[in-house]
């Protein structure tokens, strides 16, 4: 690789995705520079960084999200390249020009791709012209209820709202019925305003029964775009994804074949480079819709990475630098099966409710096929000020089966206390037939897991029987239980002394 | 040595004998087997089968994760409205609680209007994300002590009910 495609980069992001981008930073021996608010002051990413700098209070808007900030710290610190991660800038167009005029490289797409497919109703006005299959419904947003209404009764109920500048499942809801038209719109400008500061909405159809599939591409800036395949990203709870898989079992080699097709297409439509996603919504039928283009890397990039051997963190590097996509890329197939699991601050046992505190413990899995990306650790705060991913598991097999019964194991071995999280509900989600079949639609957790009883207090009584070993143990020091069990192998051999052969 | 642990106001009692190199735990009629295995960490044998739990004593509870499973208990002194967490699953069915420190997007319900379970009560905005909270318990709104847009924390009760 040579010395030093850049002088240094500085992640502009926090948690698990910005010590990723570190380590890919690493294998190419570029220094790294972490910026951070000061809750995160002791937080793992500023750790894993070569150098670390703070640039202002907790609230996103004044560090995180501040791009003066941000610029200024790149040139005083001699970076010339900023990587955004996902979530916070990774999506605003602002950065990249911010970056163009402080003569920094932005990895990631030029600013008028990413504003194109930043509006999620001009963007589908364009892959349509481009030939690219879409979901019936409004052409562009709405500004009255009853444009709503009228393009409901077109489409045919149920109907989906979704935010124009939106993405993670923000500002999404859907109706079933006339009646409930009005307070989903209020509810989704509302959540579209908060999360965007945009409450443009707009309406299509709502497709059931569908599957997400998405399809990961790169272009660089010599005339070369490639997809490498598609993720399956259907088990979702609020319309947000938590278990991906890669391949999709509803793909037949033709149909992957014309998707990634067309997710070329869109790429090369929108003037695209460096790496994106490009979504689609794929029916019963077999027949895929243009969703949208995400114009970053995917929190779940790492499934790819496991099943095509790619590195798309270093592709990422590689294209922002003015080189070729790398020559290995182009004979990329699909080899076994990579699952991930989303380790996030939530309550899986009610209603996914966020959770904040301490990690009381923190322990990994770990073993073949078994990677972990995670931007926690023991002693970790949680707070409720950014997104509340803690990490991701990632296993790869040479089948589905054995993936997944490898990351049944995993959830299990990875221990967390203090926060709560849904590790047990995905353990439930990966044993139930339904996904063992491979039947995963977006209303999978809907369908199959609203009535999964627990048997509560069967836990807490173990847990109040180990709770009390524990209390005893605090009060009164106890010799390790398998000390006694194990005989010492110096009590085994004899009588010996030093610098002697035992045998004599 | 007994102890006591508060799960949704439930009282655990246990019974923990010292055993040469293992404690033996006592509930009604089960008996469990339990060694550390390392710091916070032990294996635990009942009914034949054996499993790794974690668990850790901090602020007057007790946190445990059974495969991926938490679960928290209240210790001896805890006001119990703390062990199991948020609202809605555990505490009191009388009181709404927002899930963490937010702002009250919503009220969805009046004073005195009569409610029933799992109607949605209040949305309320923590994490960037909108979660409505839904009544218990079937009943009537005896007091709302929030108004849209307030700030809220976990602590003061939004909404208080008289259960039926």
């Amino acid at each position: 690789m040579g010395k030093g495609l850049f002088n240094k980069i500085l992640i502009a992001n926090r948690g698990e995705i910005a010590v990723r981008i570190m380590n890919g930073c690493r294998l190419l021996g570029i220094p790294t520079l972490a910026v951070y608010s000061t809750v995160d002051k002791n937080a793992v990413h500023v750790r894993t960084a070569d150098e670390a700098v703070e640039i202002g209070p907790p609230p996103p808007n004044e560090s995180y999200l501040a791009i003066d900030k941000i610029i200024e710290a790149a040139g005083k610190h001699n970076c010339d390249a900023i990587h955004p991660g996902y979530g916070f800038l990774a999506e605003n167009p602002r950065l990249p020009e911010a970056c163009e005029k402080a003569g920094i490289i932005f990895i990631g797409p030029p600013s008028d791709a990413m504003r194109l497919m930043g509006n999620k109703v001009e963007s589908r006005i364009k892959m349509a012209d481009a030939g690219v299959p879409l979901i019936p419904g409004m052409k562009s947003a709405g500004a009255s209820i009853e444009q709503f209404r009228d393009a409901a009764g077109k489409a045919g109920y149920p109907v989906l709202i979704k935010a124009a500048a939106g993405g993670g499942g923000k500002g999404m809801r859907i109706v079933k019925k006339a009646e409930d038209l009005q307070a989903s719109v209020e509810a989704a400008k509302r959540e579209a305003k908060n999360a965007f500061g945009d409450d443009t909405v707009y309406l299509e159809k709502y497709i059931e029964d569908p599957r997400h599939i998405e399809f990961q591409v790169l272009a660089d800036n010599h005339g070369h775009t490639v997809h490498l395949f598609e993720r399956e990203c259907s088990i979702q709870r609020r319309h947000q994804k938590i278990i991906e898989e890669t391949p999709s079992t509803a793909l037949t080699d033709e149909v992957r074949k014309k998707m990634g097709e067309a997710a070329v297409r869109v790429t090369e439509a929108a003037g695209y480079r460096n790496a994106g996603t490009v979504e689609f919504l794929f029916d019963k039928n077999s027949n895929f819709y243009f969703l949208e283009m995400n114009t970053r890397l995917q929190v779940e990039h790492p499934v790819t990475e496991l099943v095509t051997g790619v590195d798309l963190v270093v592709e990422q590097i590689r294209i922002a630098a003015g080189l070729e996509i790398s020559a290995y890329v182009h004979k990329a197939t699909q080899r076994g099966h990579a699952i991930e699991c989303r380790i996030y601050a939530e309550d899986g046992e009610n209603n996914f409710l966020p959770s904040s505190g301490d990690i009381l413990y923190y322990e990994e899995p770990t073993g073949p096929g078994i990677r972990v990306d995670s931007g926690v650790t023991g002693n970790s705060v949680v707070g409720v000020e950014y997104d509340p991913i803690l990490a991701k598991l990632i296993t790869y097999a040479p089948d589905r089966d054995l993936a997944t019964a490898k990351m049944i194991n995993a959830l299990k071995d990875y221990k967390i206390l203090g926060i709560k999280t849904s590790r047990k509900f995905m353990i439930e989600v990966l044993g139930h037939p339904e996904f063992k079949a491979g039947r995963t639609y977006t209303n999978f957790i809907e369908r199959y897991m609203s009535d999964r009883k627990i048997d509560f207090d069967a836990a807490a009584e173990m847990a109040a029987a180990v709770s009390s070993a524990a209390m005893m143990k605090s009060s009164k020091s106890v010799s390790a239980g398998k000390k006694a069990l194990m005989p010492s192998p110096w009590q085994t051999i004899g009588p010996w002394e030093i610098g002697r052969s035992i045998s004599k | 040595m007994i102890d006591q642990f508060l799960y949704q106001n439930n009282i655990i009692e246990t019974n923990t004998e010292l055993q040469a190199d293992y404690y033996e735990i006592t509930i009604g009629e089960n008996k469990y087997r339990i060694e550390e295995i390392c710091g916070g960490k032990y294996e635990v044998e009942f009914n034949g089968t054996k499993s790794t739990v974690c668990c850790v004593i901090k602020n007057n509870k007790s946190f445990i994760d059974i495969d991926g499973l938490l679960i928290e208990l209240g210790l001896p002194g805890d006001d119990g409205n703390n062990a199991g967490g948020a609202a809605g699953l555990v505490g009191e069915k009388d009181k709404i609680f927002a899930p963490m420190p937010g702002k009250i997007v919503k009220l969805l319900v009046k004073d005195g209007e009569k409610v029933k379970v799992k109607q949605p009560l209040v949305i309320v905005e923590a994490m960037k994300m909108e979660h409505q909270i839904n009544s218990p318990s079937d009943g009537k709104v005896k007091s709302i002590n929030f108004s849209d847009g307030d700030q809220v924390d976990t602590e003061t009760p939004i909404i208080e009910l008289d259960i039926e």
